[in-house]
């Protein structure tokens, strides 16, 4: 038997030998935390190593889950680089000091809402917090701010995402800045009414649920729309951007953006992925993918997408969206969304 | 006869081997625990009160009743699969065995996914419920929905051992009461049923286990039990103590859970002799067929037919767009090599502690069960921080490295493979150790040539499940594979929540395809006794 074991021992050393073997051969490759999703991410990559010539490691996961890795990582982290679809992580990384400053001169392409105030973070690409609306009824025509959304007609006709999708809070986030805290919590509690504790796991089925007519207005980012109309020409939705009035606060946006990990091994390596990303062909890729705006000044959205600029934007620096998040997060449990 | 077997202590109390080394195991296998103890205790008073306030009651609720939910669902479905296929000889019996393991194939967050896609209003079973109810179809998002899926994804184990239980027992004992004037129902219930106990009680604890400790379906599903809330709050908001606390309430209640399934398992206890005959099933008439399979047939149509059709239409649609690439089978040797090794290393880990409780029974090696028995009641996620949070402070040159993920695993499975050894190590009569260690042969010598070959069935069955555990984990590897590593379970996780499904899909079908030699191989033995 002490033999059998030991042969056993020795053939799962050796596995694991190979396997970790496997691992250490990374070792001149940038690596990147991506909690993006893959197919928007792997173009870039794949578009920075062909120029380059530098190989890329992307390891996926979810924001906050790789944000929370790089944090128990600390400095035996092998990422170089860490990209999230939200704003408020990227902000919740520095203010846990994982990140280290892009060169100033770089970064100031991207304009100042965009990014962190010392640099440890720039926006890439923005989206916009929108209303779709069923075109085939007209009892949602009433609704002209999001603050409309919790107005009692629309009971069992709102559809909304659960309360802990990121994109969610960092809209809730930007409202409780423009409107104050008493508002937003009548708002939130108006709406959790109308929905009747019934939401959606994903955005794309209340973008669908409110082209079947099951819904009649939803709240989403805007790329699932179009998204939708891609595969679905002739749905019955329309695009619709609230809080545009003289009096409107405009809509909300958030960031995707990315930040260099501040034991990156490679820095040299990840300033140049910083520099391509920024770069004007970077931008393009990073942000058309998606049919995100490009967060760098002159480069063009996809001319399918309202274009930035002829609509009013909420004016809050995406550092709030960080700063304030573990307040909206309180706000919307004290309310019990679902 | 069985008190003489209770009271002999025929192993002495001084330091063994299998004492050391069960030891040994049960030291990592605890560094989870004291993790999760040395956060909580940064958790202040205020933090603890706000805890008890707000989240805890909900969250029992919600643990709890889906745990009895599921164990309900899983005992009618494994018990009744169990017995008909024990107990009657029908055309397609090896079949309908086989079939009644493949959900074990699927993981949890697959089976969530699939059904509420096919519950969808366009979906297949949406249109049908629409055609046959003419409402609109189930969500799923709710305690009946999880209960729905974890139960599907759950009731093999109690089929797998009660089964194992039922064809292993003796006919003479139910041809005895037969004689003595019972009917058949009084020799089920007075029987059957107590020899069958351990089996149920240990099927049922796997899972619920499984739910207590699952994390996929229920985030899937966003039904907040224990887990997905302590990993919500360690993810959404970097609050570890406040999960640790959590951690800490739901170890405890698992615990307790476990000593009581022990305490029914351990009140009686049965030996047999080798010699008596082996239960002979009767055959079944055509009326009796016909019944079996419309029962079996509709278990096995939504365990596993309907999600194993819908893989197949959604993996063909990615194979026409050319989406199987050289990455993806990188991926199916990610998970293979990672669910081999840590199958392996958890048999070898698990058969000292388990032994040693089979064959002492005494403080030391009762908690060394119930320490070892804690990687299976902490969420996976907790395991990987600990195990982590360990590695980075003790040996951080091992961090990174495929060797952390496979400790977590075997961590996180250990308990299953102790059960399976163990109930294996219990049914073998102590008197035919008894007789090699007389006849002169040393304790090594009688493990070598006696038990282990004696326990080989409970050895395998150990490793198929631990193979089959690991190959579906994902809150541990999401957490602790070294950078760029990705296995099927990681890719169906991420392509899921982005709703690629033709990605998720073939990714899936191949964990099954994966398992079917594994089956294949812990219905082998089954085969050699029929």
């Amino acid at each position: 038997m002490n033999k059998c074991l030991r042969l056993q021992f020795l053939s799962i050393l050796s596995l694991v030998l190979l396997f970790s073997g496997i691992n250490s051969a990374f070792a001149e490759e940038l690596v990147i935390y991506s909690g993006r999703s893959d197919r928007f991410v792997k173009p870039v990559v794949k578009a920075f190593t062909e120029k380059t010539g530098i190989k890329a490691i992307v390891h996926s996961g979810s924001s906050t889950a790789l944000l929370n890795k790089l944090k128990l990582e600390g400095a035996r982290t092998s990422a170089d680089i860490y990209i999230s679809n939200d704003a408020g992580n990227l902000e919740k990384g520095n203010e846990l000091n994982l990140f280290q400053a892009v060169n100033s001169q770089l970064a100031g392409n991207i304009p100042a809402n965009y990014r962190a105030p010392n640099n440890h973070w720039v926006g890439l690409s923005a989206r916009a917090r929108v209303l779709v609306v069923n075109s085939k009824q007209t009892e949602t025509d009433f609704v002209q701010s999001v603050f409309d959304l919790a107005d009692p007609r629309l009971k069992g006709k709102l559809a909304i995402t659960h309360s802990s999708n990121e994109s969610y809070i960092a809209g809730v986030t930007v409202y409780m800045q423009k409107a104050g805290e008493e508002k937003t919590k009548t708002w939130l509690k108006g709406m959790k009414k109308n929905v009747d504790s019934s939401v959606f796991n994903k955005h794309s089925k209340i973008v669908k649920a409110v082209a079947s007519g099951k819904k009649s207005i939803g709240l989403v980012n805007h790329y699932y729309i179009y998204r939708h109309l891609d595969k679905h020409p002739d749905a019955a939705i329309k695009v619709f951007l609230p809080d545009q009035g003289k009096e409107g606060m405009g809509v909300a946006w958030n960031v995707a953006g990315a930040a260099v990990s501040r034991y990156s091994k490679h820095k040299v390596l990840a300033d140049k992925f910083m520099a391509f990303v920024i770069s004007e062909e970077g931008q393009k890729l990073f942000a058309k993918v998606n049919r995100e705006y490009p967060t760098r000044i002159g480069v063009d959205a996809a001319s399918s997408i309202p274009a930035a600029g002829s609509y009013k934007v909420a004016d809050v620096p995406m550092v709030e969206l960080g700063r304030k998040r573990n307040a909206t997060i309180d706000l919307i449990e004290s309310i019990g969304m679902p | 006869m069985e008190n003489i077997y209770r009271r002999f202590n025929y192993y002495s109390l001084k330091p063994s081997l299998r004492g050391s080394l069960a030891l040994l195991v049960v030291l990592v296998a605890i560094i989870p625990l004291l993790y999760v103890f040395l956060s909580s205790m940064q958790l202040d008073l205020q933090g603890w009160k706000d805890l008890w306030t707000g989240r805890l009651p909900g969250l029992l609720w919600n643990t709890l009743s889906l745990s009895i939910l599921v164990a309900i669902g899983s005992a009618i479905l494994g018990i009744s699969a169990a017995w008909w296929v024990t107990r009657r000889e029908f055309a397609g019996r090896r079949l309908a065995i086989w079939l009644m393991v493949m959900p074990l194939t699927i993981p949890t967050y697959v089976f969530a996914n699939i059904y509420s896609n096919l519950l969808e209003e366009n979906g297949w079973l949406g249109r049908a419920w629409h055609l046959v109810f003419a409402t609109p179809p189930p969500e799923l998002f709710n305690l009946f929905g999880v209960a729905f899926v974890l139960t599907l994804a759950g009731f093999s184990y109690v089929f797998l051992l009660v089964q194992d239980a039922l064809s292993r027992s003796q006919q003479n004992l139910e041809e005895a009461a037969r004689i003595q004037g019972a009917t058949p129902f009084q020799v089920f219930y007075r029987v059957n049923l107590p020899l069958l106990r351990p089996a149920i009680a240990a099927g049922l604890a796997v899972v619920v286990l499984h739910v207590l400790s699952d994390f996929g379906a229920v985030s899937m599903l966003r039904f907040q039990t224990f887990t997905l809330s302590i990993y919500l709050q360690m993810n959404g908001r970097f609050d570890f103590q406040a999960a640790a606390g959590l951690s800490l309430v739901l170890v405890s209640l698992s615990l307790t859970f476990l000593i009581l399934e022990r305490f029914f398992r351990n009140r009686q206890r049965y030996y047999g002799t080798s010699q008596a005959s082996r239960y002979k099933p009767r055959k079944a008439t055509a009326f009796e067929t016909s019944m079996i399979w419309f029962w079996l047939g509709l278990i096995m149509l939504f365990a596993f037919i309907l999600p194993f059709a819908w893989m197949l239409a959604w993996s063909w649609d990615a194979w026409m767009d050319d989406l199987i690439d050289e990455e993806f089978w990188g991926y199916v040797r990610n998970s293979m090599g990672v669910s081999f090794a840590a199958a392996t290393l958890t048999v070898i880990a698990a058969l000292p502690v388990a032994l040693y409780h089979a064959r002492q029974r005494h403080f030391v090696s009762q908690s060394f069960l119930h320490a070892s028995s804690v990687g299976f009641v902490l969420p996976g996620p907790v395991i990987a921080l600990g195990i982590l949070a360990f590695v980075l402070a003790n040996m951080p040159m091992l961090y990174g490295g495929i060797i952390v993920l496979i400790v977590a695993m075997v961590v996180r499975f250990l308990p299953l493979a102790i059960n399976a050894q163990e109930s294996a190590a219990q049914q073998l009569t102590p008197s035919i150790e008894l007789a090699a260690r007389s006849l002169g042969a040393s304790a090594i010598e009688t493990l070598r040539k006696v038990t282990l070959p004696m326990i080989r069935g409970g050895m395998i069955s150990a490793w198929v499940l631990v193979f089959i555990d690991t190959l579906k984990e994902l809150p541990a590897t999401l957490i602790l594979r070294p950078t760029g590593f990705d296995t099927l379970p990681v890719r169906i996780w991420i392509e899921a929540s982005e709703e690629m499904l033709e990605l998720a899909a073939p990714a899936a079908l191949m964990l099954v395809i994966g398992t079917l030699p594994i089956i294949w191989f812990l219905m082998k033995p089954e085969k050699s006794t029929s």
